[in-house]
């Protein structure tokens, strides 16, 4: 009863997230971590974080990984099912929607002028979500260099980002070797 | 027939792609090789995808689906999109939620969350230039609408749905 409870507010939660998300998904992360890390304890920042990584580099939309991380973490093999669909629900909606009156939505003034501020919010969101994961991310000196060196690999090159998330897992591997200094180093 | 055939082109879309713009090339090939959408219906594609919420994947998916075969072919190709997340990441958060407080696992995420942080700044910053920076000048009216919900929303601590709610208001005074 409390798994099945669990599930449904998962979908319901997802749902809206799936209704609000504009422009590539990245700011997908800071919903998700307010609904679920902050608001409802459901999932660790250093979870969203890990996820966030993983989602990048698998095959697939981004945020369906993300949301399947997620929804197994909070639900098992269910919760990332229902979490996958719960975020594709608004959009069939909106899509059908959409496709009944395109024609006379596209020439519209009014909508590019909502558009083009729903546009403009996005970079705000993302960087909050940036500010939140701060403390979790970033701990010791070596964690600045890998954030530096990836910021600038993914500002000037398109290099695929399997291959960073691997780097940085070894760099991880060879730096803290299986020792987590509790303090920071 | 259509249905089964629109599920398995959006799966190996979705298993030869990462997501946003890089779908583009992918899906146009197999849409027009199946005729389910004219070029020119291609090119909407992308106005269809950004104009509604959800990522650019799944809202492709979706359109395509509702031209070619109504609404299940609608669902049979957001399925098919959404498989390599139904099975891939699905057994990757198992095998990592099993090995969850090993040491090696630890340490190596140590090393990546600093560059998930990385991605996600480089994300805010190209998609900054592109809205911001349009053709070489600044946007001083999208500049604008960031800076104000921007204060909202780190600040004022206003949920992420409401600051796109103001963002789309602000929108259409100075968009």
């Amino acid at each position: 009863m409390e798994k099945c409870k669990r599930l449904l507010v998962i979908f319901y939660v997802m749902a809206k997230i799936g209704l609000f998300t504009f422009g590539g998904g990245w700011s997908i992360i800071a919903q998700m971590q307010n609904e679920f890390a902050d608001r409802r304890g459901w999932l660790t920042q250093e979870q969203v974080v890990d996820y966030m990584s993983l989602a990048k580099s698998f095959p697939g939309v981004m945020i369906i990984n993300m949301s399947v991380f997620c929804g197994y973490a909070m639900g098992g093999v269910a919760g990332g099912v229902v979490a996958a669909t719960g975020l594709s629900a608004p959009a069939l909606a909106a899509i059908a929607a959409v496709t009944y009156c395109y024609s006379s939505l596209r020439d519209n003034l009014l909508v590019e002028k909502v558009l083009n501020g729903v546009r403009s919010v996005v970079v705000p969101i993302i960087v909050s979500a940036c500010l939140k994961l701060e403390k979790t991310a970033l701990k010791g000196k070596a964690s600045w260099v890998i954030l530096a060196v990836v910021f600038g690999i993914c500002i000037f090159t398109g290099i695929n980002k399997l291959l960073i998330v691997t780097a940085a897992l070894i760099a991880g591997l060879i730096l803290w070797k299986g020792e987590i200094p509790d303090d920071v180093s | 027939m259509t249905c089964l055939r629109l599920f398995l082109s959006f799966m190996k879309i979705g298993f030869c792609s990462f997501g946003g713009m890089t779908m583009i090339p992918v899906i146009n090939d197999e849409v027009l090789r199946y005729g389910w959408m004219t070029p020119s219906e291609v090119m909407d594609i992308v106005a269809v995808a950004e104009m509604t919420p959800g990522s650019l994947g799944i809202n492709c998916a979706t359109f395509v689906g509702l031209r070619a075969a109504g609404v299940w072919g609608a669902l049979c190709a957001s399925l098919g999109v959404m498989m390599p997340s139904l099975t891939l990441s699905m057994a990757a958060a198992h095998f990592i939620f099993r090995l969850k407080g090993n040491k090696y696992l630890e340490s190596a995420m140590r090393g990546v969350r600093p560059a998930s942080l990385g991605m996600l700044a480089a994300a805010a910053v190209t998609l900054g230039l592109t809205t911001f920076l349009p053709e070489g000048r600044i946007a001083w009216n999208f500049a604008a609408i960031a800076l104000i919900t921007g204060v909202i929303l780190i600040k004022g601590r206003l949920s992420i749905p409401k600051t796109i709610l103001i963002a789309a208001v602000l929108g259409l005074i100075l968009g």
